[in-house]
This record gives structure tokens, sequence and C-alpha cells, in this order.
């Protein structure tokens, strides 16, 4: 049996459980908390540990998903599970450009060194005021061959959609 | 749909980035405490902008200055009034009150004053009305700003080094020109020490090498480069190096080559759920 693994991060409160929650095969395992420290003033539970969800491509391969832990202080976890990873999503929550910095921050922790695949999600396209794909490119500054793709990420479709938009960078990546 | 955020967040400068690279027209309206401010755009380029209780229309402007009779300008009044489509500054224009160069300086020097206090404030809300226009009496420019101009200027004004760190967080980055800047480098007017530093960009140099072979401090030198990445001209990077060491002891593997068709196994059955 091979796995494979695909990285779903972002800043707190961007998305991630959602996202794996919506399209994962199995009931997400995560670690959910009341939160502490800074966190809660935003929302009552954040992720602790990690996400982790899991779709059976067929007998012999499975896609795991992992989510990031938000807060900073579980910032060593990323290295751990970046390892080896096929593709990267980064979940932008759209309505909250405080985040964007944190954003830029956790990009650059996985692409700098590496040329890993990613794509970003302008999560939560659905609120008023959120920033459009085009808006989130320019406000996080992002080359033009990164593609930025809105997404919501409680549908199921919208989440599929950005999967495979991932894939589709990965396949390019490839090698016969 | 507006954009709203705190510029404590998403500053100024960024913010101008946005809507000059977006191409966007609309209003920018900033709050703090009991101030306020409206910038106006078109197409990515301001053409006006007011403080609160600072809100005069350009006929009053010029009166002021003496570049125009109150006669001249309820005279205008009423033309701009009959002729729907054009604004008061073009009414003037048209009527030849006053020049178009000495229009420009005027309202330019007015608008950038109104502008630049701006990039001092530490927080405040902002909100952007797309597709917002100035009213037809309000002093606009013959000749839209470009938004380089006031962020290299605006960056002249911050000493705040807190912003300057989170763009540039070390001394040892290199600084590149952007590959495409287009028209940018235009719009923009170098001081001395600026051009020091812009002249030094080499696309291996560190802002620390930089800063040696000017002899600009290395405050000085950040803050520079900083104008320059929030105008849109330049980037840094980390200086290549070898692949870093996990907390495990071991490199950090390259991302796995993986085969083509794996990736289409998985995109099938993604596509089929
Ligand atoms: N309207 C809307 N709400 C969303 C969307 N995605 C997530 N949310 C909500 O946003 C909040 C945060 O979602 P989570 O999935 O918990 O975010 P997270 O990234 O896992 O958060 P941490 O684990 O704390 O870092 C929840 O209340 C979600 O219901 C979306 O696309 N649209
Ligand atoms: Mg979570």
């Amino acid at each position: 049996m091979q796995t494979v693994k695909m990285v779903i991060s972002g800043a707190v409160n961007a998305g991630k459980t959602e996202f794996i929650k919506a399209i994962s095969e199995i009931e997400v395992v995560s670690t959910e908390r009341r939160a502490t420290d800074d966190t809660k003033l935003i929302k009552k539970e954040t992720t602790v540990a990690m996400d982790f969800g899991r779709i059976a491509i067929a007998d012999d391969l499975v896609l795991h998903l992992f989510g990031t832990p938000g807060q900073k202080r579980f910032d060593f976890m990323w290295e751990i599970l970046s390892e080896g990873m096929l593709g990267l999503v980064i979940l932008v929550d759209s309505t909250r450009p405080e985040t964007f910095r944190e954003t830029n921050r956790i990009i650059d922790f996985f692409v700098s060194y590496r040329d890993t695949p990613y794509v970003v999600a302008a999560n939560k396209q659905d609120k008023p005021n959120a920033w459009s794909p085009d808006e989130l490119r320019l406000a996080l500054r992002l080359p033009p061959h990164v593609k930025v793709l809105p997404c919501v990420a409680a549908e199921r479709e919208s989440v599929k959609q950005v999967l495979l938009e991932l894939l589709y960078v990965i396949l390019q990546q490839s090698e016969e | 749909m507006a954009l709203v955020g705190n510029i404590r967040d998403f500053s100024l400068s960024d913010f101008l980035y946005l809507v000059d690279r977006g191409y966007k027209t609309g209003c920018l309206h900033l709050n703090r405490l009991d101030e306020s401010a409206s910038l106006y755009f078109d197409k990515g380029k301001l053409i006006t902008a007011s403080r609160k209780d600072h809100a005069a229309s350009v006929t009053d402007l010029l009166i002021q200055k003496n570049k125009l009779t109150s006669l001249q300008a309820s005279d205008a009044l009423v033309a701009q009034r009959n002729d729907g489509g054009a604004n008061l500054s073009q009414v003037l224009l048209q009527r030849e009150y006053i020049s178009r160069e000495e229009l420009q300086k005027i309202l330019q020097q007015y608008i950038e004053e109104s502008v630049y206090v701006l990039f001092g404030w530490p927080d405040g809300e902002f909100r952007f009305e797309q597709n917002q226009r100035p009213e037809v009496t309000s002093p606009i420019m013959p000749v839209p700003l470009p938004v380089e101009h006031l962020i290299m200027e605006g960056v002249r004004r911050i000493d705040e080094w807190g912003r300057i760190k989170d763009r540039i967080p070390s001394n040892d980055l290199v600084v590149k020109f952007v590959e495409q800047p287009g028209d940018k480098a235009k719009g923009v007017q170098l001081a001395a020490e600026e051009w020091r530093v812009f002249a030094r960009i080499n696309g291996k140099d560190t802002l620390a090498e930089i800063s040696q072979k000017t002899g600009l401090s290395e405050f000085d030198v950040s803050r520079i480069v900083y104008g320059f990445l929030t105008a849109g001209l330049v980037d840094v990077i980390k200086k290549p190096k070898p692949l870093p060491v996990m907390a495990t002891g071991r490199p950090m593997a390259e991302p796995p080559r993986v085969k083509r068709g794996l990736v289409s196994r998985i995109i099938n059955r993604i596509r089929g759920m």
C-alpha cells in the first residue's frame, strides 16, 4: 500500500479543518481543543495538533491530508508535516487582511528553500467583503505563476476544485 | 462590495500597491479617532484626496491662493452645472481661467500634503469602495498621480522600524530588481541617497553589503529598500543556501519527483468524488 500526502496550511481560523472535513472519507481526526491564549479572542475551538483526513484512491493507494495547527506555538509541527509532501494548499481567510502577513510567513516557510508545488485558496468567498482572488494575489504579492483560487471550504465541490488545481500543478512537475 | 481592514495590519503603501497593480477605481476611506481622509483613484492613479474639515472645492482652494476671482468661480460653477460631463477642474481649464500646469501644481501640492500625513498613522480603519467617484467640485488633478510617487515619499516619512522589519527581516537578504518593472521606475523621483542605493542593486549584494559599499547606515539602507520594495521596483530574496537541516538533524529533503501516472490516478479519483 502506497500513501501520498498533501498539506493544508494557513493562518489561524483560515478554514483548514473545514476544508479537510469537506472531502475526507473518514471522520477527520482533528484535535480540537478549547482555544487558549490569543486565539480564544477569535474562536472557541482551535486545532491543537493537526487535522488528518484520508481519501482512498485505489486498493493500493491512499491520499492523506494533513492540516497544520493554526497556533504559532505548534510551528515545529510544520517541518514534520512537510516532509515528503506531494503538494500544499495555503488557505487564506479572504475577509481578514490582518492574517495576510502571517500567510506570507507560512508560504515562505514551506516554499522558500524547496520547490514545493502549491496553490493559494481564497477561502470564505461566500462572505460579504471577501477579497477576491485577484485582490489577494496583489495583497500577498504572489508571483504570476502561482494559482489563486476562489474557495468555500464547507462546499465539497469547491474543495475538489482546489485539490484538482493543485494536482494539475503537481502533474506539470511530475516525471514520466 | 468593499475591501475593509486596518492599516496597522495591511499598510497604506500595501494598499496603494494593490490599487495600482489592480488598476482600481474607487475611494479609499480612512478613519482614525476623530480624523478621516478619502483618497479617490481612477484606474490605479490618485485623482484627488481630502481630509475631514479640509474638504475644499477646487474653486475655494484657488480663491484662497489668489489664483481665481469669486466671479470666475461662480461663473465656472454655473457652466459646470450646465455641462453635466465635465468636472469643475476641467471647466476652469476650458474657460482658461488658469493654465493646466499651474492648476496641476497647486492641486498636486494640496493633495500630496493631505496624503503624506496618513503614512504617519500607526493604525486606522480603511474601507475601499469600488467605483465610488469624487464630487464634481473636488480638487481633481488634470494629471492623475502614479502611486509609486506617493509610496516613495510616504516611506521617506516613516521611521517605524517594526514595519520595515516586517518586510525586510534581516540584512543578509539579497536585493534584486523585479523582472518586469514596466514603466514603474518612471513615476519615481529619487533623492541622492536613494540613488546611491539604487545604483548598487545587482541581484547579488545583500543589504549589509550595500550598506558597506555606500557608507549608509543599515537602517537607512533598509528604509530605502523598503520604499523600492513597496513601490514594486525590487524584491528581496534569500541568499541561496545549502538545504537547511531539520531539528531532527536530517537535511530537508527535496520534494519527491512523482510519477505522472500516480498523479493522474489521484486526479481521476477526485474528479469522480
Ligand atoms: N462562511 C464561511 N465560513 C467558513 C468557511 N470556511 C471555514 N469557515 C468558518 O471559519 C471558522 C474557522 O474554520 P476552521 O476550519 O476551524 O479553521 P482552521 O483553519 O482549522 O482554524 P485553526 O485550527 O484554529 O487554525 C469556522 O467557524 C468555520 O465554520 C467558508 O468557506 N465560508
Ligand atoms: Mg482547525
